[in-house]
C-alpha cells in the first residue's frame, strides 16, 4: 500500500509522541540521580547494590525506548518508499517526518541512557 | 618527512613544556593525581586538535576550493559518520576512562590526616597525627609527606571557598555547614603554591597558601618541630616586641603556643617565622613585610579583618615584627 | 457544506471532534483549489484593500509612536536596547582587562572589580543574550511564518518596557557604586552576608526581567505553533521556527527554578528566613542546584537561537535546501532535552558523591552528539551546494571555527576529574567565551548582516563588515586562546589582581591587547549599524534565499504581509513560483481589513489548518503603565519600601485587567468572516483552538516548574540535612491544612462547573458558581496561612519552607480569584456571552493548575513532613 493511502491516526499527529523517548531519558536520569543521591546521603548500603539497581532501571528504560523506536520506525515507514526527505504539505509527509524525527530521538535517547549507566560501573562509589 | 616532523614536534613540545612550568601549574605535576590529569589533558588536546582541523578543513574545502557539489547521499553519510558515529565512539571511550579514574583520585588517605578550614581570607590548617587528641595548628601552609596519600578534610567558616593545589591534584570546595574531603599523594619533593578558587569576597585574590612536600623522614622531623611551643625571643628588640604584642591584645585573636596568646579568630602564629608566606600569600615573612602588614592590613588585602595598628609608633611595630620573624 | 480535508470523511469527523467545543468552526474550501489560486484580481479593488490594511497597521504618528506594539517596532527597540547593554557590559570587560594587564595593579579597587565582573556576567546573560534572542525572534518570526504580527503584540511591548526599566535599574546601580558584587551566580552565604543593596538589586531587578523573558517565551511558542500560514505543516516549518519552539520550551523549564531560588534568597535577605544558613538547618548548596538548573540550559538557550540564524544563512550561502532537515530538528530537540541533565557539571567540585558527578559527566558528553549532528549538517549542506561567498557566511564560518574550540574544551571539562583542575580558572573563562562568541556573538552579527536588508530595507557595508570580522576574529583569539594556558598554570577566575612571580603576567598582557582589538572590531560593526545610509535597496531578495521573509515589501509596510499565503514547501520562494506576486496582489488569505481591525490567521498546531481570524491588539499606553507599575512592585522592595511596592503591584494588576478587558476576546460583530479563497473562519474561538488558551497553558506549565522547584527544595533538605524536619519540630496545624485542601477543591469544582453551565446559557447559575469559587478560594488561602501561622519561620529552615510554600500558594490564589471575578464581571457586563466564553475557558484552565498547586502545597505542608 502506498504511504499516501495509509490511515492517518491522531497518534500520527502527536508531537508529544515524538518526544516521548527523550522524556524516558529524562525520567531515567532524574531517577538514577535522585536515587543515588538519597542512597549515598542516607547510607543505605553497599555501592554494588546501588549499581545493580541503576542497571535494572536502565534496562527498563531501554526496553521502553526500543518499543518507542519500533513504533516510530513504523510511523516513518522507511521500507515502504525509502523516503527520508519529507518536504511536502501532505498527511503522509507530516506523519513520516514525525516518525523519522521520533525514531532518531529514540536512538539518541538510547545512547544517552547507556551513557547515564556508565557511572554506576566505572565510578560506582559514594566517595 | 618523518624525521624533520618529529624534530619539530619535539621542539614544539619542549617549548610547550617550558610554558607549562610554574609553582601553581596543573601541567607541571608533582603528585599522582595531577600527573594523571596532566597526561589526560595532553591526550585530549591532541585529539581535539585533530578533530578541529578535520572539521574546519572540511568547511574550508567546501568554501574556498569550491568542489563539485557532493551528492545528497554523500552529504547524509557525512552527517551520520561525523555527527553520530564518530562522537558516540570517541565519547564512549573518553567517558569510560574519565569515570574510571575518579575513584582513584578520591581514594581514602592512608597516611597523614589534615583538616583545612577556609576563613575570610586565609586557611586554617590542623594536622591530626595518629592518636592525637588535639591538632597541631598552623595556617596558610600545608606540609605533606611524599609517597603516601594524605586525607584532607575541608571546612569553611563564613562563606564558600575552594581548596586547590594544582601541582598535586584537583580542587574541592569548602562549604559552610558541610564537611568535604579529598586526598592528595605527592610524588616529588618541592615547594608549591595553592589558592582559593571559589570567589569569596573582596580579598579573594589574596587567599593563597604555600605547600611543601618532604620525604617521610624529613616530614616526621618537621611535624615534631611544628608541634613544639614557640621559641622564646632571643634579642632585646624581639623581647620588647613580644611585650608589645601581648600588651596590644594581639593574643585575643592570634595564638602563639607557649605564651598567653590563645586567640583562635586569626591565624596561629606559633611558627610564623618558618613559613614561606605571610597573610595568605600576599606577603613574605620578612621584617619590612611584617611591618607593612601590622601597620595597615587592609592596604594590602582589601577588607582584611585585622585592624590597622598605625596608631603605634614605628619603633613598636618594628619590634613586634622582629619578634614574629623570630618565631621559627 | 464543510469540505475541510483531503482525507476520508471518517478522518474529517475525527478532526471536527477536536473542535467539538467550538460554537463556530471553519467553513468552506480548504486547501484552496488551483482555480482560486490563479483567479485574476481586480487591481482597483486590490488597491482599496491595501489602503485599508495600511491604515489599520500603521504606527501611531508623532510622540504617540512609542505606544506602538507592532513586532517590527518593538523588535527593533528591544534588540537595540539589548545591544546597548552589551556595549556597556563589554566596556566593563575592557576595564577589567586593563586592571589585569599587569600584576599588582591598582587601577580599580577590589570592590569595584567585583562589581564589574558581576555586572559583566549578569548583563551579558540577562540583558543581552536572552533578550537578544527574544528581540530578534519577535522581529523575524512573523516574517518567516508569513504572519501579520505576533499573537499577543501588547505582551511583546509589555515585555520590552519591563526589560528596559529592569535593565536600566540594574545597570544604573553601577553609577552609584552600589552594584551587586557577589558574582553573576550570587552564591550564598556570600550574597546573604552582603550588607549593601547590590544583592537585592540583582535579585529583584533580574527577577523582573526573567518574568518578561518568560512572557516573551510564551508568545514565541504560541506564535510558532498557532500563527503559521495555512499549509505550513510541522514538517515544513523553517528551521528557525523549530529552534524558537525548542528554546521557548527550554526557557519555560529553565527560568522558573531560578525564580524560585530568587524567591527563597530574597526571603532570607529581607525576612531572615534561613534557607541558606547552615546554622539554622539551611544549606547553601540548594541555591547552587536551583541556579544551575537554570544556568546550564541557559547556555543552550543562548546558543540554539544563534545556530538557528546560521541555519537560515547556510542554505542561502549554499543555494540549496538544508541537507538533513530532520537531523537538525532531532538535534535541536535532543539538545533541548539533554541540556537539562548537565547542571551539576558546574558543581563538580562541591564534594558530591563520585557516582552523582558521573551522571552529569555522562549527560555532558551525550549532548555533544546532537551538537555534532547540527554542525555536520551545516558542513554537509555547504559541500552539497555551490557556496556563494556572502559576508554573513564569513561570520558563520568564523563562528564555527571558534565554537568548535569551545565545544572541544567542553568535552574536556565535562570529564569531572579534569574539571577538578580546570574549574573556576581562566581555562573555563576561555572555554565559555569560545562557546559564547562562537555560539552567539559571531552568528548574531552574521545574522544582522544577513537580515538587515529585511529590517531596514538597506544593506550594510561589505567593506566595514570584513574589517570588523577580521578585527574581531583575530582579536578574540589573541585575547582568549592564551587564557587556556593561563588557567592551567593556575590562575583562578574572579581575582582582581595577581602576584608577579607565578608566571601569569605575559599571558595576561597578551589577553588585554587582544580584548582591545575585539573592541575595535565591535565598534566598527556598531558604526556600520548606525551610520547614515543611502537610498533603499532595489531588490527584495538580495541573497536569493528561499524563506517567506524575503517577500517583504520595499518600501516598508507595517502590515507584515499583504495577504497570508498558502504554503506547500519549506522554501516557498524557491519552490512556489509566483507566490510573491500573488501575495502582493492580495491573492491569498485575509487581503483586506474591512472592519478596521488588526487581524491574522490562526492555524492548528501540527497541520496548520486555518481555525480562526484572530483580532490582535493595537497600539496602547496601558502596556507601558503596566510595565512601570510591575517594575515598581519589584524595585521598591529593594529599598524595603513595602507599602509603595504593594500599591504599585495593585496598580499593575489594574492596568493588566484593563488591557485584557478592553482589547482581548472582544465580542465580534459577526461570528464568521470570509477570508478569501472560498474559506470562512470564525472570528472568535474558546478553548484549545484559541491562542489565549495556549498562552495560559504555557505560562502555567512554567509556573508548575517553579512550584516543583520549591517542593524539590524540601526533598533536598531532607537528603542533605539530618535535621530536616527537626526531630521535635512543631508541624503545621493538620485540621487547617485539610480544610484548605477541601476549600480549594470546592473552588476548582465550582469554576469547572460554571463553564458548561454558562455555555448552556444559564448565566445566573454560572454567576453563583463563580462567586462561590472566589469565596471558597479566599477561604482556602486563609486556611493554608492559618495552618502555619503558629510557627516561627526565622527559627529553622523547616518552618521557613512551610511558610514559603504557603505564601507561594496564597499569592497564586490572588491571581485565581481575580480571574474568577473577571469572568463574573464579564457575564454581568456582556464581555462573556454563552457562545463567546474564552475568558471562562482560560480561567478553568488556570484553576486546573491552581488545584495541583493547592493540593501539592497541602501535601507538602501537612503530609510530607509527617512521613519523612
Amino acid at each position: 500500500m502506498a504511504g499516501r493511502d495509509k490511515p492517518d491516526l491522531p497518534a500520527h499527529r502527536s508531537l508529544f509522541r515524538t518526544i516521548l523517548a527523550p522524556t524516558v531519558w529524562a525520567v531515567h536520569f532524574l531517577f538514577v540521580y535522585g536515587f543515588s543521591a538519597v542512597w549515598c546521603a542516607k547510607d543505605w548500603g553497599a555501592a554494588g547494590t546501588l549499581s545493580w539497581s541503576i542497571t535494572a532501571a536502565t534496562l527498563l528504560a531501554l526496553a521502553l525506548i526500543v518499543g518507542l523506536a519500533v513504533a516510530m520506525w513504523r510511523q516513518w515507514d522507511y521500507m515502504d518508499d525509502n523516503d527520508y526527505i519529507h518536504d511536502l504539505s501532505t498527511d503522509e509527509h507530516r506523519r513520516e517526518f514525525l516518525g523519522h524525527a521520533g525514531f532518531m530521538l529514540a536512538c539518541l535517547s538510547f545512547v544517552a541512557v547507556v551513557f547515564s549507566t556508565m557511572p554506576a560501573w566505572f565510578a560506582g562509589t559514594c566517595l | 618527512m618523518t624525521r624533520r616532523a618529529a624534530a619539530a614536534l619535539c621542539l614544539l613540545s619542549l617549548l610547550a613544556l617550558a610554558a607549562c612550568t610554574g609553582p601553581q601549574s596543573a601541567l607541571d605535576p608533582a603528585g599522582r593525581d595531577s600527573a594523571t590529569l596532566s597526561r589526560l589533558f595532553w591526550f585530549m588536546l591532541a585529539g581535539a586538535a585533530v578533530l578541529w582541523a578535520a572539521m574546519n578543513g572540511l568547511m574550508f574545502y567546501a568554501w574556498r576550493v569550491d568542489p563539485r557539489p557532493m551528492s545528497v547521499r554523500g552529504a547524509r553519510t557525512l552527517i551520520f559518520a561525523g555527527g553520530v558515529v564518530l562522537p558516540t565512539v570517541v565519547l564512549s571511550g573518553l567517558l569510560g576512562y574519565g569515570l574510571s579514574i575518579m575513584p582513584d583520585q578520591r581514594a581514602p588517605g592512608d597516611g597523614l590526616r589534615v583538616e583545612v578550614t577556609g576563613e575570610q581570607w586565609w586557611f586554617r590548617v590542623d594536622y591530626w597525627p595518629d592518636g592525637a587528641a588535639e591538632p597541631i595548628r598552623s595556617a596558610n601552609e600545608l606540609v605533606l609527606p611524599v609517597g603516601s596519600r594524605s586525607e584532607i578534610t575541608l571546612k569553611a567558616d563564613q562563606v564558600i571557598h575552594s581548596f586547590w593545589l594544582p601541582s598535586l591534584g584537583g580542587k574541592t570546595d569548602m562549604i559552610p555547614g558541610r564537611v568535604n574531603r579529598m586526598s592528595l599523594e605527592p610524588t616529588d619533593v618541592g615547594e608549591f603554591r595553592g589558592q582559593c578558587a571559589e570567589f569569596c569576597g573582596e580579598s579573594h585574590a589574596w587567599m593563597a597558601f604555600t605547600a611543601k612536600t618532604l620525604s617521610p623522614d624529613d616530614f616526621a622531623a618537621w611535624l615534631t618541630a611544628e608541634a613544639a611551643p614557640a621559641a622564646p625571643p632571643r634579642t632585646d628588640l624581639a623581647r620588647s616586641g613580644r611585650d608589645a604584642f601581648m600588651a596590644q591584645g594581639c593574643g585575643g585573636c592570634h595564638a602563639i603556643r607557649g605564651t598567653p596568646a590563645r586567640g583562635q579568630v586569626g591565624p596561629d602564629l606559633t611558627h610564623l617565622g618558618s613559613r614561606l608566606n605571610l597573610a595568605a600569600g600576599a606577603l613574605e615573612v620578612t621584617r619590612p613585610d611584617l611591618i607593612a602588614w601590622i601597620t595597615d592590613p587592609s592596604a594590602i588585602k582589601p577588607a582584611a579583618r585585622m585592624p590597622a595598628y598605625d596608631h603605634l609608633d614605628t619603633g613598636t611595630i618594628a619590634a613586634m615584627a622582629a619578634y614574629l620573624e623570630g618565631l621559627r | 457544506m464543510t469540505d475541510l480535508g483531503e482525507g476520508s470523511p471518517r478522518l474529517d469527523s475525527r478532526r471536527r471532534d477536536l473542535e467539538k467545543d467550538q460554537a463556530h468552526v471553519a467553513r468552506g474550501t480548504y486547501p484552496p483549489t488551483e482555480e482560486s489560486l490563479t483567479r485574476p484580481i481586480d487591481p482597483e479593488e486590490a488597491e482599496a484593500q491595501a489602503d485599508r490594511l495600511r491604515a489599520v497597521w500603521d504606527d501611531p504618528p508623532g510622540w504617540r509612536y512609542w505606544s506602538a506594539v507592532n513586532n517590527s517596532e518593538v523588535g527593533v527597540w528591544y534588540s537595540m536596547t539589548a545591544f546597548g547593554f552589551m556595549l556597556i557590559a563589554g566596556a566593563l570587560a575592557l576595564v577589567m582587562r586593563l586592571q589585569l594587564a599587569v600584576p599588582d595593579n591598582e587601577l580599580i579597587s577590589a570592590d569595584r572589580f567585583n562589581q564589574f565582573f558581576t555586572m559583566h556576567g549578569s548583563a551579558m546573560m540577562f540583558l543581552f543574550a536572552v533578550p537578544m534572542f527574544e528581540a530578534v525572534s519577535i522581529l523575524l518570526l512573523p516574517a518567516f511564518l508569513g504572519a501579520r504580527d505576533m499573537p499577543f503584540p501588547r505582551l511583546s511591548a509589555y515585555g520590552f518596557w519591563a526589560f528596559l526599566i529592569g535593565g536600566v535599574f540594574v545597570m544604573g546601580s553601577l553609577l552609584f557604586d552600589a552594584a551587586p558584587s557577589s558574582g553573576w551566580f550570587m552564591y550564598p552565604p556570600l550574597s546573604t552576608l552582603d550588607e549593601g543593596l547590590g544583592t537585592d538589586i540583582w535579585l529583584l531587578g533580574l527577577s523582573f526581567i526573567e518574568v518578561a523573558s518568560i512572557a516573551a517565551a510564551v508568545e514565541l511558542i504560541v506564535g510558532t505553533i498557532k500563527c503559521r500560514p495555512p499549509g505550513m505543516r510541522i514538517n515544513l516549518m523553517p528551521l528557525y521556527a523549530w529552534y524558537v519552539l525548542v528554546v521557548g520550551a527550554m526557557i519555560l523549564f529553565a527560568f522558573p527554578p531560578l525564580i524560585a531560588g530568587d524567591f527563597l534568597l530574597e526571603l532570607q535577605r529581607s525576612l531572615d528566613w534561613p534557607f541558606f544558613d547552615p546554622a539554622r538547618g539551611g544549606d547553601p548548596l540548594l541555591w547552587q542546584h536551583l541556579f544551575w538548573i537554570f544556568g546550564h540550559p541557559e547556555v543552550y538557550i543562548v546558543f540554539l537561537p544563534s545556530i538557528a540564524v546560521a541555519a537560515m544563512i547556510v542554505p542561502a550561502a549554499a543555494q540549496r535546501p538544508m541537507v538533513g532537515y530532520n537531523w537538525i530538528v532531532l538535534s535541536a530537540v535532543g539538545t533541548g532535552f539533554l541540556s537539562f541533565g548537565l547542571w551539576v557539571h558546574h558543581m563538580f567540585t562541591t564534594g558530591l558523591p563520585s557516582i552523582s558527578l558521573g551522571f552529569f559527566s555522562a549527560a555532558s558528553e551525550a549532548v555533544v552528539i546532537p551538537t555534532g549532528i547540527q554542525l555536520f549538517a551545516f558542513v554537509a549542506t555547504l559541500l552539497a551546494g555551490r557556496v556563494k561567498m556572502i559576508l554573513p557566511m564569513l561570520w558563520i564560518a568564523g563562528a564555527l571555527a571558534i565554537f568548535t574550540v569551545g565545544g572541544l574544551t567542553g568535552v574536556m571539562v565535562a570529564l569531572a576529574p579534569f574539571d577538578w583542575q580546570a574549574h573556576d580558572t581562566y581555562f573555563i573563562v576561555a572555554h565559555l567565551h569560545y562557546t559564547l562568541f562562537g555560539g552567539m556573538v559571531f552568528p548574531l552579527i552574521g545574522g544582522i548582516y544577513f537580515f538587515y536588508p529585511f529590517i531596514r530595507k538597506r544593506t550594510l557595508s561589505e567593506r566595514l563588515g570584513r574589517i570588523s570580522f577580521w578585527l574581531t576574529f583575530t582579536g578574540f583569539n589573541i585575547a582568549f586562546l592564551p587564557m587556556h594556558l593561563t588557567g592551567l598554570r593556575g590562575m583562578p577566575r574572579r581575582v582582581y589582581t595577581y602576584p608577579g612571580d607565578v608566571g601569569w603576567d605575559t599571558l595576561n598582557m597578551i589577553s588585554t591587547v587582544g580584548a582591545f582589538v575585539v573592541a575595535a572590531g565591535i565598534l566598527v560593526f556598531a558604526w556600520d549599524l548606525v551610520r547614515p545610509k543611502g537610498a533603499p535597496m532595489s531588490t527584495r531578495n538580495p541573497w536569493n534565499a528561499g524563506s517567506l521573509m524575503w517577500s517583504h515589501d520595499i518600501p516598508d509596510q507595517f502590515w507584515g504581509v499583504r495577504s497570508i499565503p498558502y504554503v506547500t514547501s519549506r522554501n516557498p520562494l524557491w519552490d512556489q513560483p509566483g507566490i510573491v506576486a500573488r501575495m502582493d496582489q492580495g491573492g491569498y488569505y485575509l487581503p483586506d481589513a474591512r472592519e478596521g481591525l488588526r487581524e491574522t490567521i490562526v492555524t492548528s498546531a501540527i497541520d496548520a489548518r486555518p481555525q480562526l481570524v484572530a483580532r490582535v491588539t493595537g497600539p496602547a499606553w496601558c502596556t507601558i503603565w503596566a510595565a512601570v507599575f510591575t517594575g515598581g512592585a519589584f524595585i521598591f522592595p529593594t529599598f524595603s519600601w513595602y507599602l509603595p511596592a504593594l500599591l504599585s503591584g495593585i496598580a499593575a494588576v489594574a492596568c493588566i485587567v484593563w488591557w485584557l478587558w478592553t482589547s482581548t476576546a472582544l465580542i465580534p460583530e459577526r461570528p464568521m468572516k470570509d477570508v478569501g479563497l472560498g474559506l470562512s473562519l470564525p472570528t472568535y474561538v474558546s478553548g484549545p483552538s484559541a491562542p489565549g488558551w495556549w498562552g495560559v497553558f504555557i505560562t502555567m506549565l512554567g509556573d508548575m516548574v517553579a512550584f516543583a522547584s520549591l517542593i524539590f527544595g524540601m526533598f533536598f533538605y531532607w537528603t542533605a540535612r539530618p535535621d530536616f524536619p527537626p526531630p521535635q519540630a512543631e508541624h503545621a496545624a493538620g485540621g487547617w491544612v485539610v480544610a484548605s485542601a477541601l476549600l480549594y477543591t470546592a473552588s476548582w469544582a465550582a469554576t469547572r462547573a460554571a463553564r458548561p453551565v454558562q455555555r448552556r446559557g444559564r448565566v445566573p447559575l454560572a454567576q453563583v458558581l463563580l462567586t462561590a469559587g472566589a469565596l471558597t478560594a479566599t477561604a482556602g488561602a486563609a486556611a493554608l496561612v492559618l495552618s502555619v501561622s503558629g510557627l516561627d519561620p526565622t527559627s529553622h529552615v523547616y518552618p521557613a519552607m512551610l511558610y514559603a510554600v504557603a505564601v507561594w500558594t496564597a499569592a497564586h490564589t490572588v491571581a485565581g480569584v481575580v480571574m474568577q471575578l473577571y469572568c463574573l464581571a464579564g457575564t454581568v457586563w456582556g464581555k462573556v456571552l454563552p457562545e463567546y466564553d474564552a475568558p471562562v475557558w482560560n480561567t478553568v484552565l488556570f484553576w486546573h493548575f491552581m488545584l495541583v498547586t493547592a493540593l501539592g502545597s497541602a501535601a507538602a505542608i501537612g503530609l510530607l513532613p509527617r512521613l519523612l
